[in-house]
């Protein structure tokens, strides 16, 4: 980069830094410490708290070094030279502290306040002021999350600005002038932002602490240690505190690479689920009813239930590399079985090998930078939070966003937005590619053909299940030369697909059906028995569902609550004759499973999730899982010994060597045949769903501040001319009927979803969405009014499938 | 290495030493008597002597003074103490404003009464009494809970455990 610099004298010493550095910046390049409030590397300068004085020789009066930028030859002398620098911080402090209330023995931020930090590095020491001090009612509730006690502020503006320039939810506001001022909230309105607890963090005093974490410990109860967020792909590097060995706090861990220092509400606060008193701590076996027993027997178990029997495998997004790698060696090589699969959408085509194979080069850097970003079924504040920030953060800096979704989405105030039906997906990708049409679709193919290598598409894998969509991507992207990749939502989805917990897929993307990849991975594994891609997790259930299958592993996922179509998933579990869960809990298996094993949640556990991008992050250990529970990997590799077999590792090292070897980004991948078009799609009103943040999701059990401050109640989202047309009314209720179920919703209307097209959220109080979907994430729907006769509302009691003669 | 022969002190000097080391003993043989036959003898120790184990004080409405604010358990250089904060239910406070302590807990094998909570108590809730009776058979008895703690000590030498002794 050949930016200009500018040399500089601060404190005696030379620094040499890119022009329109601020000498608050240069100075920390020095080490050189100045205090400060307001300033905050990621906000916008303001300069609200006149903490950070120093001495410009040759001007007149101080000047603030958070908003000041560096010039040539310019001297800077702050506190530590400069008398005046000196005496102007002490008296500001003594300011700032005037209306302070000091009661910082029940104050959250006490021990760990940059307020009382700073008051005792640069203070006064004693204040000369006697009066009476402001006094507001205290605490403030802004949201079942955030507490406001607006007696500590010192209207620094960093949580007002947090809101304007970083996640765009300006509930908070600073009001009024003056002694009088303070940060403020319409009357009425809650701080209902997934991103709140940001502000929390970066308040440098305890005007703003967070309900949870209310009184619970002090800075010195703590163990504190590294992680990364379960929650979604995103890969927030978190701060996870303990007391005690119980986590009482996540906090966000600046990595400029990846969450830049945010974190989402859910990432924050949902931590409660590895502490739950439900955890199983022993493998369970069932006789007469589910037993505690030990893994020598439980393997000796299945081993006798396998022996020569069609095994099949269904795993979720949050087993780390390591552990779908072993899952992946195990059901290929001792098993002799195909039938392997974490997803729960349909083939991904090409665009799914390329992310698989480590092949899409997109990264935050690269959407932070990009010209245009166009997205495709993605709602990014719902589904990966920390992206849906970069893109804001992109298009702050000029980029052009455009969003090809059914649906606005959170990115509405800086993104044009595309609604258009769940069939029209592929169609509007094709004029995107030709990028020659007036209509938005063509000008965002324009502007990502402008932006060329700046231009990213970024295709959620909701957009996979939708007709033709996958392959219209891809040749989108070819067209106008933008980087694509693919974005799923769970944590590991993408370690998943990289290890080869795929039907067709060896680890590193290697399709098993062509010999020369298959060849590469044999060099390590031996002999792959079976050649035949298996089937998908669709595929998997239908074969259990005929009984075909007789074994089914299902490795920390629940197909009940998480397969896009429930009443299938009930059919599967029914027939199929054995079934082993390995989970964090019992949960809605319980009737089913005829073996349990403890698994280690992530906090308990060694390895790493990848992210969106193919980022792998380390997750460490921080304290041993409850009772006998085993961290996934070494469950596999010691069920693959009981078969009498031997996955060929029995460290984590060992197999991380091995893994590595084989996930390596490959250069190129083979060519894969063009996606069959699924079925078109039935005229009539199309039902499309996809999971919100805060959901009835297993990880955010326990969780229930943040469930009252953010979670909704299940709805139906309808268009004004649907709405009309079928005679629902916004605020009224409405029954729908789809293949698969029926469910009576209460109604909303809006123009912000596009015509015949109908959102319900897929796991919502009130309504699992699954039973009223058939396979993929859309479905063809009737709606009509409910009316006060109508009988009780839908839900799994009314999706009962019939039995499936034996 | 050698050394070199300490001088040698002349013999007068050498008695003189003897004399004055002898006539201390002699002097502290005849000496009255200061062992205290406790617990036979019960002796008040000096008025805040501040010698003894914890007390967490009271307002005179009820109120509990500690607001759970941990101080102490920072202070403590010995890692005695445990507090675990909560928010008060205004409907029927613990203690005065929104903080007070859930869990409070002293581990008396770990406390050398050093006093430096007391001195760290923003609410003067905590205090050392003078009782110094302190007898446990077990680690558990050694962990003082709350309740223990709000307990104002007995007089001196009424505790059975101390009787038996
Ligand atoms: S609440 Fe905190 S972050 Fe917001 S203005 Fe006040 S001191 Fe600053
Ligand atoms: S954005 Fe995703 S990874 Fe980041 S904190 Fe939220 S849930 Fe966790
Ligand atoms: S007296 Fe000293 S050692 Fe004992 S609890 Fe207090 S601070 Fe700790
Ligand atoms: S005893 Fe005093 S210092 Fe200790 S928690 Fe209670 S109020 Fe705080
Ligand atoms: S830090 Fe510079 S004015 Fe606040």
């Amino acid at each position: 980069m050949s930016e200009d610099l500018v040399t500089l004298t601060i404190d005696g010493k030379e620094v040499t830094v890119p022009a329109g550095t601020l000498i608050i910046r240069a100075a920390e390049q020095l080490g050189i410490e100045i205090p400060r409030f307001c300033d905050h590397p990621m906000l916008d300068p303001v300069g609200a708290c006149r903490q950070c004085y120093v001495q410009i020789e040759g001007q007149p009066k101080l000047f603030t070094s958070c908003t000041t930028t560096v010039a040539p030859a310019m001297v800077v002398r702050t506190q530590n030279t400069s008398d005046e620098a000196h005496t102007a911080q002490v008296a500001n402090l003594e300011f700032l502290l005037l209306n302070h209330p000091l009661d910082c023995p029940i104050c959250d931020r006490g021990g760990e306040c940059p307020l009382q930090d700073q008051a005792l590095a640069f203070g006064p020491g004693e204040s000369r002021y006697r009066e009476a001090k402001r006094v507001y009612e205290k605490p403030l509730h802004l949201s079942a999350l955030v507490n406001l006690d607006r007696e500590r502020c010192v209207l620094c503006a960093r949580c007002t600005r947090f809101c304007d320039q970083i996640s765009g939810d300006r509930f908070i506001e600073l009001y009024a002038r003056g002694a009088s001022q303070q940060v403020a909230i319409a009357p009425g309105e809650d701080f209902r932002s997934p991103f709140s607890g940001n502000t929390v963090q970066i308040c440098p005093v305890g005007a703003l602490t967070a309900t949870p974490y209310r009184f619970v410990a002090r800075p010195f109860d703590l163990s504190t240690a590294d992680s990364v967020c379960p929650h979604c792909s995103a890969g927030c590097n978190l701060k996870i505190d303990m007391r005690r060995g119980e986590v009482v706090r996540q906090l966000a861990r600046d990595n400029l690479e990846v969450n830049d220092g945010w974190a989402c509400d859910k990432g924050r606060f949902a931590f409660g689920f590895p502490d739950s008193p439900d955890r199983i701590t022993t493998p369970l076996v069932r006789d007469h009813g589910l037993e505690p027993a030990s893994f020598g027997e439980v393997f000796g178990r299945i081993a006798e239930w396998t022996e020569g029997k069609r095994v099949a495998f269904l795993s979720g997004g949050r087993l780390t590399d390591e552990e779908s790698y072993a899952l992946s060696k195990l059901a290929r090589t001792v098993f002799a079985t195909n039938d392997l699969d974490h997803r729960r959408h349909l083939e991904g085509g090409e665009l799914e090998l390329l992310w698989a194979a480590g092949l899409t080069g997109v990264t935050y850097e690269r959407v932070e930078r990009a010209k245009a970003i166009v997205l495709v079924g993605l709602d990014a504040e719902q589904e990966v939070p920390i992206l849906h920030l970069r893109i804001r953060k992109a298009a702050r800096r000029g980029a052009k966003v455009f969003v090809i979704h059914h649906r606005r989405t959170r990115l509405h105030d800086v993104a044009t937005h595309i609604l258009c039906r769940p069939d029209e997906v592929a169609g509007l990708l094709a004029e995107l590619a030709a990028g020659t049409s007036a209509a938005p679709a063509g000008l965002a193919g324009a502007a990502l053909r402008e932006a060329g290598n700046d231009g990213v598409m970024l295709i959620g894998a909701g957009a996979l299940d939708r007709p033709g969509a996958a392959d219209a991507s891809l040749a989108a992207a070819s067209a106008t030369g933008a980087r694509i990749t693919m974005v799923s939502r769970r944590a590991n989805d993408h370690g998943a697909l990289r290890a080869g917990v795929h039907p067709g897929l060896l680890p590193g993307g290697r399709p098993i059906a062509v010999p020369e990849d298959r060849a590469e991975v044999e060099l390590v594994w031996g002999q792959i028995p079976n050649y035949r891609p298996g089937r998908n997790a669709r595929q998997i259930l239908e074969a259990c569902a005929r009984r075909e299958i007789d074994v089914l592993f299902l490795v920390g996922v629940d197909p009940l609550r998480d397969f896009p179509d429930a009443a299938l998933a009930l059919r599967a579990l029914r027939n199929v004759p054995r079934k082993v869960v390995q989970s964090l809990e019992l949960g809605s298996l319980e009737p089913y499973a005829d073996a349990f094993l403890p698994a280690a949640a992530f906090v308990e556990k060694d390895g790493h999730f990848t992210t969106w991008e193919g980022r792998s992050q380390r997750l460490k250990p921080l304290r041993p899982a409850p009772g006998i529970a085993l961290p996934e990997w070494e469950i596999f590799a010691s069920l693959a010994l009981a078969c009498g077999s031997d996955l060929g590792f029995e460290t984590l090292e060992e197999l991380q060597e091995e893994l590595g070897g084989l996930v390596a980004a490959r250069e190129s991948v083979p060519d894969w045949p063009p996606s069959p078009a699924p079925p078109p799609m039935a005229q009539g009103l199309e039902l499309f769903t996809y999971p919100l943040l805060v959901d009835e999701g297993r990880l955010s059990e326990g969780a229930a501040r943040l469930k009252a401050a953010l979670q909704e109640e299940a709805f139906v989202e309808v268009h004004p001319q649907d709405a009309a047309a079928t005679g629902l009314a916004a605020g009224g209720r409405a029954i729908l009927r789809t293949e698969a179920g029926q469910a009576e919703l209460p109604v909303r209307v809006t123009e912000h979803i596009a015509r015949g097209t109908v959102f319900v959220p897929f796991n919502q109080p009130g309504l699992a969405a699954n039973t009223l979907l058939s396979g993929t994430f859309a479905t063809a729907v009737t709606l009509e009014p409910a009316h006060a006769a109508a009988g009780p509302s839908g839900g799994p009691a009314d999706a009962q499938p019939e039995e499936v003669p034996a | 290495m050698s050394r070199e022969p300490a001088p040698q002190p002349d013999v007068l000097q050498q008695v003189g030493a003897i004399a004055k080391g002898m006539a201390t003993v002699f002097k502290q043989t005849f000496r009255k008597d200061n062992t205290e036959q406790w617990p036979k003898q019960i002796v008040a120790p000096p008025e805040r002597s501040h010698i003894g184990r914890h007390l967490l004080n009271k307002h005179e409405n009820g109120l509990e003074k500690c607001i759970g604010c941990e101080l102490c358990a920072f202070a403590c250089p010995a890692d005695a103490i445990w507090v675990e904060g909560a928010d008060n239910d205004p409907e029927n406070p613990t203690s005065p404003g929104e903080r007070y302590a859930k869990d409070y807990q002293i581990n008396y094998l770990r406390c050398i009464m050093c006093g430096l909570c007391v001195e760290a108590c923003p609410t003067r809730a905590l205090t050392l009494t003078s009782y110094f009776e302190l007898s446990f058979t077990s680690r558990e008895e050694a962990i003082w809970t709350k309740e223990q703690l709000l307990e104002p000590p007995p007089p001196l030498g009424t505790d059975p455990v101390d009787r038996e002794g």
